[in-house]
């Protein structure tokens, strides 16, 4: 770790004016992905703003405005708090499922939600300072790309960088159509739907999302929906737990009242992680599935057109059969009522 | 098993009258001694006297013939030598005791509780949250203590393995390991320990986990099957793979009933 | 089920009987001190700092900022480490004794500053630049070059004629088993803290060989052994890789010497991959031949490794393939090709683990094509003797194993035929498999001393062995306490430290043969010393805490060397076990799961059913991440492992262990050694990845020979 300066912040406001004043400052939240990257010399801050103290962590339904009868989840709850709210566990159970299948229970108990939001790539070409790597020295080129790529991305990446994004929760987010509320130095809230939160690398691989510096991630906005009964989060791993996803898919699905058979898909939503620099939301997928039957023919049919458009690296070719069977496994899981 | 020939073996499945007496019988003074200093010769005969066949007294007698680390007792909590960058203030409190310390600004909490406090009970496996062997209980919770800075702790209460014991008797998740043999090497144990009782507080307050059949169930405590305990210990490595013993332990303290061992031969 | 002690023990021992473990309690307060636990004042924090090449030479480091970063008291590069002795023992060179480097992050050089963090951020200053020369990385392009082992042990072995028997067969599995490279990753990384005395050192360190441990730093140091001493009365996990021990250890003392105070250096997690040796990749061909009733006509096992690029390591795959299968033709050879990666060392139940998942895959094929099932088939091939010297055993287990294991496991529900058995959306499937693990006793010295205090008898033993978990404290208590006839409080055990009387090392399964044979050797003649000494003759042999109250003495010691008996040599000794292993294949993901596992072991005498219970299944546990996660990748452009931290290198989780249950077969060797214990850590490794692989075959028809069996290869 490089010396930096330890502040303590008191308000939102104040923090965020601190961190716009200094490019090299970072906001410190849980801590659980900025001082495992500090310690490896990737991030060098030269000062951190602990903004763990600042409150916005509450949950709570959404009384007005476009995600009216939503909910709001505070930017600095913690994982472990967000994942076991009744308001989430029983309205939105697909983000409670993907919360508890990323990392652990202490790391869940550490980890806010914006700072989910924010996790960088596990890149092991990122991670080890002796590696090219765009995303963490931009033009030093692409360790992975002819490298070791068996964790890669399969949709979305670019000659500089074929990372993959780690995130389990964003994936249920991705999926769950939130929107990011982001506070500026100016006082100024915006919003940022989730599609357009994370980047494809594109040529600037350092920038993981559009969230520019000296803004505060202050909430995560989930609108209502009716996918509850029918929704589940498919992780799949190298190990059963405490791992990175090889594959994951969050599926959620709507039915038709007006259809007798109960089997007509009112909506659909499927998002995949491991596969792409961003929660890729697989909606050439759901395209297919919609006025359709729930069937598992036309899961496969829709799975495997999503998947035909995946681009696979040399170690990596087997996610473009895993992501088919595991959207064909999520969806079933999900017309099963979500049980794990 | 009986019709195949084979004989179990079981061991009391509690501990023995003689050992739950040894450590109701000891002082508290002796005790924190014990755990301190390692058993001098008046303890250990007196743990002789007391303890009988019992065989938690050898294992106390051995505090005194391995070589533990005695608590506290080497060098001043904050060093003499202006070798602190970025000093920030912090004052906590750490297993009952107020600590106020002036740290740098790098400090983790896992290298402040080993380095400045001499609590070296916390383990540092991998020092980036991938091996759960420095967690630590703050305000309630299970944490990587290796993933946090002390500057941050302001305020904060941090319970570690040193802190687990009450008095004169242990904590009975460590007397559920020492029974389930919950352990090898011995370098996750603090760790396991502390997420573990920790983990059993997550699980009466209904927290969920990732093999929860159904997560969408009212609040109110969990139902802790032996899946449950392995999903919710996943965040703590043991490379000797004591995690049968583990479990076992932890499903004894959450239960509140024995739990047999057998050792079969044949 | 009843709940008593078994019957056939004599209940005023405690060899035999379950005792907690002796180490415990200090191990679940968190008052066990392992290596950087050691109160040592006024220490000083050193960080090692690594080559980012493979190949080359060193041509510049720049130190300057470094140096001059706030609280840096050394920086220590080959320009100004002191002269150590490359060859004096320790493993892996990177003694900094030159510019040259022969693999990636090959230390270069060490910080010693006022504080971790100090230390850490100015190693992050340290410019390098290199004469780089290509690597030799990539095993796949240059298996072919491999060469004849210089170890004479790994000569070509020939009995009958293998290939012509293989030529001629119609009946015959020949296929190719791949293992990949795996780290020890012990939780408690290699660490050291120095302290010097004048010109004598103490090194606080995790030592499985503590005797070997001192020498080895001495001799590189350039310093007699009694200059140096070893502390290591705990190890946080070992399993080879604190056998023969590496650089950090004398760059410890080093850096102490050179700022004149104690020093503190441990390695990093991800330093681990390149500083204290790995398991190496192995290929490995397999071939069998059969008559059409399941008799083995033919066993060959043809070996591809590499190790170091000026040092020679091969772990013995063919060990196994040697003795468990009575062939009259067999062949096995080893070729080895130099890489620039660090030297490979022992890793748990080295060869045999690895050796062990091709020959018994192999086997399951066989069996397979013969439609015979594998356990009568591995029956069919039961050799009297050990093919490979003629000697008879000592003992031998493995057909016990095989018969009580299938009744405990419920063998017959197996079909022979794969995927027959769906469970919802998994496959089932039941894989077995059978081990073995040589068993020896090696020289070890023991002392004993005995304190009366009115009838009191207080005994403390005293040998430099190791406890890395496989519970010698424990063990040795109990076989003092009844050779002695002592309550086990009355005993005192010192291990761990090099000033006490030279042992073994806790390696190779040797530990608990040679230190509980040492101990009884030395309870027994202190008691034969006390009859001596008294000049009486007795009908009942008393014990030597009633000769020590009888003849009124206070204190009395002695001490003992201890060595196998000769005899030992006439018999072919070794631990055997069968693996049982059930296994859920997810159907769509491919995402394997063990829900069951068995191990059934002849292991001789078991000294404590609870902590050899925990060895094997802690062996269980490895093989279960040896089939299913564990992988060290090499990027072969640069030579360094992108699987640099436990998040990407899969030590198995809870989650991933379902049921495991251990068996012990009752046995008596009465020829391996005096009290009949044949060593069980490293045999609890011994086939049972091949179990699992087996299994998954069951379950799903599909053959993996390729470890780790990852989803991708079951899709």
């Amino acid at each position: 770790m490089r010396p930096f300066t330890y502040s303590r912040a008191t308000d939102p406001s104040s923090a965020i004016k601190m961190l716009a004043q200094n490019p090299n400052a970072r906001f410190l939240a849980g801590g659980t992905n900025l001082l495992d990257l500090m310690k490896e010399d990737v991030e060098r801050p030269n000062a951190l703003i602990d903004i763990s103290e600042l409150g916005l962590s509450d949950i709570k339904p959404i009384a007005a405005g476009t995600n009216q009868g939503g909910i709001s989840l505070g930017g600095l709850g913690k994982n472990t708090d967000t994942a076991n709210h009744l308001l989430v566990r029983q309205n939105y159970p697909l983000l409670t499922q993907a919360i508890l299948a990323g990392a652990s229970g202490q790391l869940r108990n550490m980890a806010t939600n914006g700072g989910n939001l924010l996790q960088r790539t596990r890149c092991p070409y990122f991670y080890e300072v002796a590696m090219p790597c765009n995303k963490r020295e931009p033009g030093t080129g692409c360790g992975a790309k002819e490298g070791i790529n068996r964790m890669h991305a399969i949709f979305g990446w670019s000659e500089q960088c074929v990372a993959v994004y780690p995130s389990d929760m964003a994936v249920a987010l991705a999926a769950l159509d939130a929107v990011v509320k982001v506070r500026n130095a100016d006082g100024q809230e915006r919003s940022i739907p989730i599609a357009d939160f994370h980047r494809l690398p594109g040529d600037k691989p350092e920038q993981d999302t559009n969230l520019p510096h000296g803004e505060l991630i202050t909430a995560i906005e989930l609108p209502k929906n009716r996918f509850a009964d029918k929704s589940y989060y498919l992780k799949v791993r190298d190990r059963a737990s405490y791992a990175f996803a090889l594959v994951s898919v969050a599926a959620a699905l709507e039915m038709d009242p007006s259809d007798e058979s109960g089997k007509r898909i009112k909506a659909v939503r499927i998002a995949m992680g491991g596969v792409a620099h961003k929660p890729w939301r697989a909606l050439k997928a759901e395209q297919l599935l919609v006025g359709k039957e729930a069937t598992d023919a036309n899961f496969k049919l829709a799975a495997t057109a999503e998947m035909a458009d995946a681009k696979p690296l040399e170690h990596n070719a087997f996610k473009v059969e895993l992501g088919n069977r595991s959207i064909v496994l999520a969806l079933q899981m999900a017309m099963n009522g979500g049980k794990a | 098993m009986t019709n195949h020939g084979m004989m179990d073996e079981h061991e009391s499945s509690e501990l023995t009258e003689d050992e739950k007496r040894l450590f109701a019988d000891l002082m508290p003074e002796d005790l924190t001694e014990i755990l301190d200093t390692g058993v001098n010769r008046r303890h250990f005969l007196k743990l002789m006297a007391m303890a009988g066949g019992g065989i938690l007294a050898a294992q106390s007698a051995v505090a005194e013939q391995l070589m533990t680390r005695p608590f506290n007792e080497s060098g001043p909590e904050n060093p003499t030598s202006d070798s602190l960058e970025n000093r920030v203030d912090v004052s906590f409190n750490v297993n009952g005791i107020a600590r106020k310390l002036t740290v740098d600004s790098r400090m983790t909490l896992l290298d402040t509780i080993r380095e400045r406090l001499d609590l070296t009970g916390s383990k540092k496996g991998c020092d980036h949250g991938q091996c759960g062997a420095c967690t630590v209980i703050v305000n309630g919770h299970r944490m990587l203590s290796c993933l946090t800075l002390a500057a941050s702790c302001e305020g904060k209460t941090v319970q570690t393995i040193e802190g687990l014991a009450q008095g004169s008797s242990l904590h009975p998740m460590q007397e559920a390991f020492l029974k389930h043999d919950g352990f090898q090497c011995g370098f996750c144990t603090p760790g396991q320990i502390c997420s573990a009782v920790a983990m059993l507080d997550e699980v009466k307050k209904g927290h969920l986990s990732y093999v929860t059949q159904n997560v969408r169930q009212p609040a109110g405590p969990a139902k802790l099957s032996d899946e449950e305990i392995r999903e919710r210990m996943s965040g703590n490595i043991c490379r000797c793979g004591a995690y049968p013993n583990i479990v076992a332990a932890i499903h004894e303290v959450h239960s509140g009933k024995p739990v047999e061992q057998i050792f079969r031969s044949v | 089920m009843v709940n008593s002690r078994n019957p056939m023990k004599d209940t005023t021992k405690t060899i035999g009987t379950p005792i907690s473990r002796i180490d415990g309690i200090a191990k679940v307060t968190g008052k066990a001190a392992y290596s950087m636990d050691h109160p040592v004042k006024n220490s000083a924090y050193a960080i090692l700092f690594k080559s980012t090449i493979a190949a080359g030479t060193i041509r510049e480091i720049d130190t300057s900022t470094a140096e001059k970063a706030p609280g840096v008291l050394a920086v220590i590069t080959h320009q100004n480490a002191p002269k150590l002795n490359v060859k004096g023992g320790l493993r892996g060179g990177a003694l900094l004794q030159s510019p040259e480097i022969e693999f990636f992050g090959q230390n270069i050089g060490i910080v010693v500053a006022e504080t971790f963090e100090q230390a850490r951020y100015a190693s992050r200053l340290i410019k390098v630049t290199y004469d780089k020369k290509e690597p030799k990385v990539d095993f796949d392009k240059l298996a072919n070059q491999a060469r004849l082992p210089k170890d004479k042990e790994k000569a070509d072995a020939n009995r009958g004629d293998a290939k012509a028997a293989l030529s001629q067969a119609t009946i015959k599995v020949e296929e190719v088993y791949q293992t990949p490279i795996e780290h020890h990753h012990p939780l408690e990384p290699h660490a050291a803290i120095a302290e010097w005395d004048g010109d004598k050192v103490t090194l606080y360190s995790s030592a499985q060989i503590v005797n070997g441990a001192q020498s080895a730093a001495a001799a590189t140091l350039n310093l007699k052994p009694e200059q140096v001493r070893i502390v290591s009365p705990y190890i946080g996990g070992g399993f080879g890789s604190k056998g023969g021990q590496w650089a950090n250890l004398a760059l410890a003392a080093v850096a102490a010497k050179h700022v004149s105070r104690p020093v503190k250096l441990a390695l990093t997690r991800q330093q681990m991959v390149n500083s204290v040796g790995f398991r190496q990749h192995n290929q490995q061909k397999v071939s069998l031949a059969a008559t059409a009733d399941g008799k083995l006509t033919a066993l060959a096992h043809e070996i591809t490794t590499h190790c170091a690029i000026n040092d020679e390591f091969i772990e013995p795959c063919g060990d196994c393939s040697k003795i468990m299968y009575d062939a009259p033709n067999s062949l096995i050879t080893y070729r080895v090709v130099p890489m620039n990666l660090i030297l490979p060392t022992y890793t748990r139940g080295p060869g045999k683990s690895t050796g062990s998942f091709a020959l018994e895959s192999a086997m399951d094929e066989l069996a397979y094509k013969l439609k015979m099932d594998p356990i009568e088939f591995r029956i069919k091939n039961e050799p009297e003797r050990d093919p490979s010297n003629g000697k008879p055993w000592s003992s031998r287990a493995t057909v016990q194993c095989l018969q009580e294991g299938a009744k405990a496991f419920g063998w017959e529900k197996r079909n022979l035929e794969p995927r027959q058995n769906q469970q919802g959306n998994y496959w089932i499937g039941y894989g077995v498999s059978a081990g073995t693990y040589p068993a020896h006793q090696r020289p070890t010295s023991a002392s004993v001393k005995l304190k009366r205090t009115g009838d009191e008898v207080t005994a403390t033993v005293e040998l430099a062995a190791a406890d890395l978990g496989t519970g010698t404290y424990t063990i040795l208590t109990q076989t003092a306490a009844d050779a002695l006839g002592l309550s086990i409080q009355h005993v005192k055990v010192k291990i761990g430290d090099s000033d006490l009387p030279p042992a073994a090392g806790a390696v190779g399964s040797v530990g608990a043969a040679s230190y509980a044979n040492a101990v009884n050797d030395a309870c027994r003649k202190i008691t034969e010393e006390l009859v001596a000494k008294s000049g009486k003759q007795f009908f009942a042999p008393p014990t030597a805490a009633q000769l020590m109250r009888s003849e009124k003495l206070t204190d009395y010691q002695t001490r003992v060397d201890s060595k196998a008996p000769d005899s030992a040599e006439d018999y072919s000794s070794h631990s055997f076990n069968a693996n049982f292993a059930e296994v859920a294949v997810n159907k769509s993901t491919g995402m394997v799961r063990v829900n069951r596992f068995l191990a059934v072991t002849g292991a001789g005498q078991i000294l404590n059913p609870k902590t050899a219970r925990s060895q094997i299944i802690g062996g269980n546990v490895w093989g279960i991440g040896m089939a299913l996660t564990e992988e060290s990748v090499v990027d072969p452009r640069w030579g360094n492992f992108v699987t640099r931290s436990y998040a990407d290198y899969h030590v198995p989780s809870n989650l991933d262990i379902g049921h495991l249950d251990a068996i012990f077969i009752r046995e008596k060797d009465e020829h391996v050694n005096t009290l009949g214990v044949k060593g069980i850590g490293e045999v609890g490794i011994v086939a049972v990845a091949a179990a699992v692989a087996n299994a998954v075959f069951n379950a799903t028809g599909k053959r993996v020979r390729d470890l780790p069996i990852t989803p991708d290869k079951v899709l």
